[in-house]
């Protein structure tokens, strides 16, 4: 009877946890690197996988670097070779934070709110903190979240000719948007 | 004399026809698109069980092999997902492993019919897998896919 008693909090517990973490797998990160020069280092990947954890605050991100499709094959090229990202030697971009004002946003109630989010961004193989603002969406059962920031490349250890003369942006712009529905 | 000048202009007709070809040659690399997926040749035809195996396995050997690459899946659809104004198909197998297509902008249209269950082929570039730390299981994407009628 115990046992069985507590088998049946286990599962109890079990099924509240994984209840809280949402995660999905066709969540949308944008890079724009264009430059009045240049508008073609820019690219959008669908299938980032993402989780929020609205107890905790927990945000985690994982982007295949070679998901970024671009419209020309030679900058999509460019963007996964040695001197750019490298994807065949760091396939995987990563991203774990948080939410640093969980008090202002109330997932059980709908409404727009704006959301700060702290963590370490893997990119390049280079480990770096990031901040950046967003906001979360809460609608019906569907939590969104988006954000727009910009990153500086020589932090991820990405340089290069195209880079230093001005064809393509020092800080590109990063914007994601997730939908955990 | 006569022949001295023939040479000059021969040398200079070579110069502009190179400097011509370069340009040309630039212009084309830069303004150059992705050409529609459905029209491509498959250098791969593997069911969507076989892939994941096989990056299950070993994902470095596997992203060597398949990254890059157009392959056509066939397998049957476990979930339909929204992306964007587009969607996202995906082929899961038994331990929750998968491999999910993105597709292009002008077969968005023909990915919107397909029902979960439905037994397809989609043909697309493969941008390769990994281990999902946050889901615990190995997933490998594809970009600008498109469906086999």
């Amino acid at each position: 009877m115990k046992k069985a008693t507590l088998i049946l909090a286990l599962l109890v517990t079990g099924a509240t946890i994984t209840a809280q973490k949402r995660t999905i797998t066709s969540g949308i990160i944008k890079f724009d690197a264009t430059t009045s020069q240049d508008a073609l280092p820019r690219a959008e990947n669908k299938t980032v996988i993402a989780a929020i954890d609205p107890k905790s605050g927990g945000i985690a991100f994982e982007a295949i670097i070679k998901s970024f499709s671009f419209a020309n094959p030679m900058m999509q090229g460019h963007f996964n070779s040695i001197n750019w990202l490298d994807s065949d030697k760091f396939p995987i971009a990563t991203f774990k934070g948080k939410i640093t004002n969980l008090a202002a946003v109330n997932f059980s109630k709908e409404g727009i709110y704006p959301a700060e989010v702290t963590g370490d961004l893997t990119l390049h193989g280079i480990v770096k903190p990031l901040t950046a603002k967003g906001t979360v969406v809460i609608a019906g059962k569907s939590i969104a979240l988006t954000s727009a920031f910009t990153i500086k490349v020589e932090d991820y250890g990405i340089s290069g000719k195209a880079i230093e003369a001005g064809k393509v942006n020092k800080e590109p712009k990063i914007s994601v948007a997730v939908n955990f529905n | 004399m006569e022949t001295g000048k023939f040479k000059k202009k021969n040398i200079l007709v070579a110069i502009v026809i190179v400097a011509l070809a370069g340009v040309g040659l630039v212009w084309y690399l830069f303004t150059e698109k992705f050409g529609d997926t459905s029209k491509e040749a498959a250098d791969f035809t593997v069911t969507a069980t076989a892939l994941i195996s096989e990056f299950k396995k070993n994902d470095s050997a596997a992203n060597k092999k398949f990254a890059e690459k157009i392959i056509t899946v066939t397998g049957i659809v476990t979930s339909i997902e929204p992306a964007d104004t587009a969607l996202n198909l995906k082929m899961a197998d038994s331990t929750g492993s998968y491999v999910i297509f993105a597709f292009q902008q002008q077969h968005i249209a023909e990915a919107k019919a397909i029902k979960q269950g439905d037994k397809i082929s989609v043909k697309g570039s493969c941008s390769g897998g990994a281990y999902s730390e946050i889901l615990e299981t190995e997933f490998v994407t594809f970009k600008r896919c498109a469906l086999n009628q």
